[in-house]
Parts: C-alpha cells; sequence; structure tokens
C-alpha cells in the first residue's frame, strides 16, 4: 500500500517540476530573472541536511531489521532532527525572499517556486509525523514503512533542486 | 571503522551535492553545465533507489518504476532547456 501512496506523490511531483520545465521554456527571461534572485548555497546545504536525514533513516530501517529496537529509535530521532532543520532553514529562506518583497505573485516564477517548494515542505513535515509514530515501536514493517515515505522525500528533493535552482 | 554500503552511498550523496551547487561556476555553456546537473540528479536518485529505498533486491516493477520517474523528469527538463538554448 505504502508503495501505491509513494508513486502517486511521485507521480504528482513529477507533472509538477514538468509543468516547471514548460513554463520555463515559454517564458525564459522571466524564469532567469527569478532563478538569479535564489540563494543556492542555502538550498544546497538543505541538501545535504536532507541526505544525512535519509541516511539516518535507512540505518533505523537497518537496526529494525536486525531486532535493534534502541538503535533504530535514535536513527529516527537523528533523522527527524535533521528533517526539523531542514524546515528551519527553508522557512529562513522563505522569510528572507518575503523579506524582500518576493511572493506568490510576483511572476510565474515564484508562483511555482513557492508551490513547488512549499508542496514539498508539507511532506517533509508529514514525513516527521509519520516517523515519530513509527519511532515509538520502532517495529520492523513500521519503519519500513516510515522510511520509505521519507526516502521519497528526499528523491523529490535531490531532483527538484538543480531544476529550480541551477538549471539555466 | 569500516564502511559499509549505506555510509559509501551517503558520502557519495554528500560529494554528488557538493559537486552540483559548483557546477554553473565552474561550467559556462548552459547545455553542458545543465546535463551535468541533471545527470548528476539521476546518479543521486539511483543510489536513493538502490539502497536508501533498498529496492536493489525488491520486485523488478517497483525499482524500475522509480527510476524511471527520475531519468523522466530529468530528461524532460534537460530537454526544455535545451529548447530553449537552441532556439
Amino acid at each position: 500500500m505504502i508503495w501505491v501512496l509513494i508513486f502517486s506523490e511521485l507521480v504528482a511531483f513529477g507533472l509538477f517540476l514538468g509543468a516547471f520545465s514548460v513554463a520555463r521554456a515559454i517564458h525564459p527571461a522571466v524564469f532567469a530573472a527569478g532563478q538569479a534572485t535564489l540563494n543556492s548555497n542555502i538550498a544546497g546545504l538543505n541538501t545535504l541536511v536532507l541526505v544525512t536525514s535519509g541516511w539516518a533513516a535507512a540505518r533505523a530501517t537497518r537496526s529494525a531489521r536486525t531486532r535493534e529496537r534502541r538503535a533504530s529509535r535514535r536513527w529516527l530521532l537523528i533523522a527527524m532532527a535533521l528533517g526539523g532543520l531542514f524546515i528551519a532553514i527553508k522557512l529562513a529562506e522563505y522569510a528572507e525572499e518575503i523579506g524582500r518583497g518576493v511572493g506568490l505573485e510576483t511572476s510565474p516564477f515564484f508562483t511555482l517556486y513557492f508551490l513547488l517548494t512549499g508542496f514539498h515542505l508539507l511532506h517533509v513535515g508529514l514525513g516527521i509525523v509519520i516517523l515519530a509514530v513509527v519511532c515509538r515501536r520502532a517495529e520492523t514493517s513500521g519503519v519500513e514503512t516510515g522510511t520509505a515515505f521519507w526516502h521519497m522525500v528526499d528523491l523529490v528533493w535531490i531532483v527538484m533542486f538543480p531544476i529550480l535552482y541551477l538549471v539555466r | 571503522m569500516v564502511l559499509d554500503r549505506l555510509d559509501i552511498t551517503w558520502i557519495a550523496l554528500i560529494g554528488l551535492a557538493m559537486a552540483t551547487v559548483l557546477v554553473p561556476s565552474v561550467v559556462i555553456r548552459p547545455l553542458l553545465a545543465n546535463a551535468l546537473l541533471l545527470t548528476f540528479a539521476a546518479l543521486k536518485g539511483r543510489r536513493i533507489v538502490l539502497d536508501f529505498l533498498d529496492l536493489r533486491a525488491a520486485p523488478a516493477l517497483w525499482r524500475d518504476l522509480v527510476s524511471a520517474w527520475v531519468l523522466i523528469v530529468v530528461l524532460f527538463a534537460w530537454l526544455a532547456s535545451a529548447i530553449v538554448a537552441l532556439i
């Protein structure tokens, strides 16, 4: 069941990213101007945070499979903390952008940028909640399910980051 | 300290993520830079699919579906950017 959910989410994000690429092809100057104002170093830092969180989640799964529940919980807590750090960094990035007067209606680029990153940020928050739920019992199947969702969130960011921030 | 597959994948992902941020300032030609950026994204995605999602030993259907998603999204993004560069 989790794989049906994960693939549905991937299709939704894929369509969103496809729409972004098409819109960039239609309005290249608008998208280049919008992209030039983004801070790719902060987003790059967030990539390191989320990738490390994914590594911790993978270690949690491995520990759960060998019935090491305490270790699994510890890795899940690390994954959740790094997920929280990702959200904090992203919110700081939003605050800086909004402080410059940028918003949803500034340009087609920023409409899609805020929708895509906001949709992803909601999934990061939901992923932390799911990890917190499976962390209580740290049973193998629960941890596998929770971390699979978390890796989907990680995978989407890995693809989204260069498309939004770096591809010209 | 012995590194296992998860550690090696994490190190590779960190290295590729840092290389990704450097590409625009090192590679001037947009088509080539975009190709590199999206190739790095596909490589990172592949590592996550096989090692973090642990689909290496999973039914081929799920592994291929998720891997195809990564490839389709990055190829589409590259083609769209290539069309803009060539027009």
